[in-house]
């Protein structure tokens, strides 16, 4: 492997990295404060990604087609999460966790055929837009400019959210109801308005990854399945409900899945796999989460 | 309350005896394809059982039943084929393959929490899945394995029909001893309160395996007989929409009656059937048959019928036999 | 002394929820626990029980280091527990409650062939009279109204033959009526079965009623411990918790 190699896969593996990182952190959030695992979030994120090449062919006239793109399709996603949330989710609450994993599961099959009957199943492909196209030279490698928009982007996201979480008005009720749902009623905040308002935040992260992705690969069917994987090994190497862990997680994952299809491009999954393993074997609560 | 009691023991074993009759002689007056679609619904049946001996009587909701059927149908394919291995001992090998791939898989599993638990069944059998896919020179990979050596006695749709009906008889008579054991009570005190469960001394983990071990027992013999119907194994057996399937299979039914599988498994075959004769979205509409099952009929199709018995019979004694909300 | 602990110390955050807590109790004992909300009590009780683990000290039971034991070991020594919450099977029956119990005794839980229906049902009706829900056995848990629900907890702790056993505030939501048929209940079992007994209570009635012994906790020391009398004419106590409630 020479040097530009190397490079080249790190800079891929950690960009694939945060791509998967926005979709963890979704699927993360809405678990913390729903305490709702999201088997769907994959499918959101599928939707998310078909919305952009749907946006971006019926917009191609226009300049700058990808960035309109960019800004509605995790729009829309969200507005489909938050209707998720409304219409489904929130009957089933006081139901037993079954029933919530059903239910969600359910939306695999019907987003997955709704994807289908709307997009067809053939291969898409998006380009990536001026001015974030082409390749950047440092210390002599080249670097696609693409992939260092996704970490930029990445960054700022994981950045937005401590922030949000922390520091603000709505970040506080959030926690509040997380930490105790009963006692966050009882100060008078609007809990189901919470639980919809973070089904959508995670559903627009999910659906903004969904959006990134595309220049850098393809749209098509089985990513949403391909996609949830990648996010449950995530969160297990990283800890639930921990979002500092989904960015770790997401980082090595993307690396380990770069560097594994030089060694056995097969079977690049199973490194990912036995890391998850190791890790629970070592420390079932993940790296960064806590034990029960 | 005896004699209603002696009135529904009465019931089921009239029943038990009118479908053995049907069952055990529909070759002689069903079509071949009518005989190899049952074949396929007392399969289904055991898988979902199986399941639901996790799913229902102990509360873990497992989605990679299928990487432990796939293991099943492999096993015995692979011994056949490749190792040219007697037939009964290509088919008892199977369950006990996937027991042993159970028995790591599970041990990973049951190790957190019910979410995790979810999520990682779903992973493994991804694993699974993609090792089958992936592993050309062994498994055959997306070609699968066809033309397996059957025995000649079992060429005959009608000869494969009583081989499946025998085992499958023999294991869900196994499995409702199981079910009606002190295991099985302990079974459902974990899935109603595993803190509790835990301070009666219950090592509840060292159960939750162990119902694993036994479910991924079953699945394999599931799928063994359907290697030896089918006479070839591809990767879809392991792939998540079969998992699918058997979920569907378990809830369409009720989760929460042993029969539950065994009807759901009937119902789902019939309707899968047409619907997907007449379209190529079926997965939608079977997403949108699970929402509804979710949403308005949670006790499936055996709790809603036995709630309804249970109102004709005795409307005062509905009150206090209706489930716990 | 059948049961102590050393300096059990538990914090969460910055909250010390308990705070060096020794205490001693002797065979056949009936002590209470009391406290204002919040001083800890629920809290040392999942230490006991092991359903937390302590961040220091120890808990000793018939002379052997339980400390960092596992709920099922724990419980399989002989100590029993109800939950201040209530902690039924809610979709077994009340007979099934109990035998479930009575399965993990006597170490019949993993038998899978045997045909449970009719297995310990002596035992188990024995259980069920004693706590009094024998004409209720046919009906679900979770069917119960709420004072028998508390009492089936007593029942399935009563199943494992528990030599100590710890209740979180047993009478909690019942009528006066019922707080007095559970107090007879407590104190009958506690002679027959020669149990020792640690017990959170709020209601004063029962804390004086029964108790040989009464620890006070408050923001999570035990402050005071003595006979009934003692607590009654001790200023702290009083200020700080019975001041709360009587003159």
């Amino acid at each position: 492997m020479t040097w530009e190699a190397l490079a080249g896969q790190t800079l891929s593996g950690i960009s694939v990295g945060m791509v998967l990182f926005l979709i963890a952190a979704g699927l993360s959030i809405i678990f913390g404060t729903l305490k709702v695992l999201n088997l769907a979030h994959g499918s959101l994120y599928m939707t998310g990604s078909f919305l952009c090449y749907g946006l971006t062919s019926l917009l191609s006239q226009i300049p700058g087609a990808y960035w309109w793109a960019l800004l509605f399709a995790p729009i829309l996603v969200a507005v489909l999460g938050g209707i998720i949330e409304i219409f489904l989710l929130r009957r089933i609450y006081d139901q037993e966790m079954l029933y919530q994993y059903i239910l969600t599961f359910a939306l695999i099959l019907i987003l997955g055929d709704a994807c289908k009957f709307l997009f067809g199943v053939g291969y898409q492909t998006v380009a990536a837009p001026w001015p974030v196209n082409g390749k950047v030279f440092l210390w002599g490698l080249s670097f696609p400019v693409y992939n260092l928009f996704l970490i930029g982007c990445g960054l700022a996201v994981f950045l937005g959210l401590i922030v949000l979480m922390r520091y603000t008005a709505l970040g506080r009720n959030v926690r509040a109801v997380t930490y105790n749902r009963e006692m966050a009623n009882a100060l008078g905040i609007n809990v189901p308005k919470v639980y919809t308002g973070v089904f959508m935040l995670g559903s627009y992260l999910a659906g903004l990854a969904g959006t990134l992705m595309p220049p850098m690969s393809v749209v098509a069917l089985g990513s949403d399945m391909a996609v949830i994987i990648e996010c449950f090994i995530i969160v297990v190497i990283g800890g639930l409900g921990s979002l500092p862990g989904a960015f770790l997680g997401a980082i090595i994952l993307g690396l380990l899945n770069a560097f594994g299809i030089y060694i056995i491009p097969k079977l690049a999954v199973a490194f990912a796999f036995m890391l998850m393993i190791v890790v629970l074997i070592i420390r079932p609560w993940g790296l960064l989460g806590k034990p029960e | 309350m005896t004699k209603n009691f002696a009135t529904k023991v009465f019931s089921i074993g009239f029943w038990l005896i009118v479908s053995a009759i049907f069952l055990l002689t529909l070759p002689l007056f069903l079509q071949a394809s009518w005989v190899s679609l049952i074949n396929e619904m007392l399969i289904m049946a055991l898988a979902g059982t199986a399941l639901n001996l996790m799913l229902g009587y102990g509360g873990m909701v497992s989605f990679g039943p299928a990487g432990l059927y796939a293991v099943g149908a492999y096993t015995t394919a692979i011994l056949l084929t490749r190792y040219g291995l007697p037939f009964p001992l290509a088919v008892l090998a199977a369950p006990l393959a996937a027991a042993a791939v159970g028995l790591i898989v599970g041990w990973f599993c049951v190790r957190r929490s019910a979410v995790y638990f979810a999520l990682l069944t779903l992973a493994f059998a991804q694993i699974i899945w993609t090792v089958i896919f992936e592993w050309y020179d062994f498994t055959g990979g997306d070609n699968g394995i066809v033309s397996i050596p059957i025995p000649e006695l079992l060429y005959s749709i009608t000869h494969v029909y009583y081989f499946s009906l025998a085992v499958v008889t023999v294991c869900l008579f196994l499995l409702w001893k199981i079910v009606h054991s002190p295991f099985g009570t302990t079974l459902q005190a974990i899935r109603e309160n595993p803190m509790r469960a835990e301070f009666i001394a219950v090592h509840v983990r060292r159960y939750q395996l162990a119902v694993f071990v036994l479910s991924s027992f079953f699945l394999g013999v599931a799928g063994s007989l359907f290697c030896v119907f089918a006479g070839s194994v591809f990767p879809d057996y392991a792939h998540w929409v079969k998992s699918t399937d058997m979920l569907v299979v378990c809830l369409l039914g009720g989760i929460y009656h042993f029969a539950g599988p065994i009807v759901g498994s009937g119902v789902y075959i019939l309707i899968s059937k047409i619907i997907s004769k007449n379209t190529t979205y079926w997965m939608f509409f079977l997403g949108i048959i699970v929402v509804i099952l979710v949403l308005y009929m949670r006790n499936g199709l055996v709790g809603f019928a036995a709630e309804k018995l249970a109102q004709m019979k005795n409307r005062s004694e509905v009150k206090k036999n209706k489930d716990v909300p | 002394m059948i049961f102590e602990t050393q300096k059990l110390t538990k914090s969460f955050g910055g909250l010390t929820a308990v705070d060096e807590v020794s205490l001693g109790i002797q065979k056949g004992e009936l002590v209470s626990i009391i406290g204002p909300n919040g001083a800890g009590k629920t809290t040392l009780f999942n230490l006991l029980t092991g359903h937390l683990l302590p961040d220091n000290g120890k808990v000793i039971f018939q002379g052997r280091d339980v400390t960092r034991l596992p709920p099922y070991a724990i419980s399989r020594m002989g100590i029993g527990r109800s939950f201040q919450r209530l902690n039924i099977f809610p979709r077994l029956t009340t007979f099934e409650n109990v035998q479930v119990a009575v399965f993990s005794a006597q170490r019949k839980c993993h038998r899978l062939f045997s045909r449970a229906q009719n297995m310990a049902q002596e035992e188990t009706e024995t259980i069920l009279e004693s706590v009094g829900l024998l004409d209720k056995k046919k009906l679900k848990g979770g069917l119960l109204a709420h004072g028998d629900q508390k009492r089936l907890e007593i029942g399935i702790a009563l199943a494992v033959h528990p030599s100590l056993l710890l209740l979180d505030e047993p009478t909690q939501g019942m009528s006066p009526r019922e707080t007095g048929q559970t107090t007879e209940l407590i104190q009958k079992l506690v002679k027959q079965r020669g149990l020792t007994l640690i017990f959170v209570e709020h209601d004063m009635s029962v804390v004086f009623g029964i108790s040989d012994h009464i620890k006070v906790m408050h923001q999570g020391r035990m402050i005071f411990s003595g006979k009934p009398e003692e607590v009654k004419n001790n200023d702290e106590v009083q200020r700080i918790y019975l001041g709360e409630k009587k003159p």
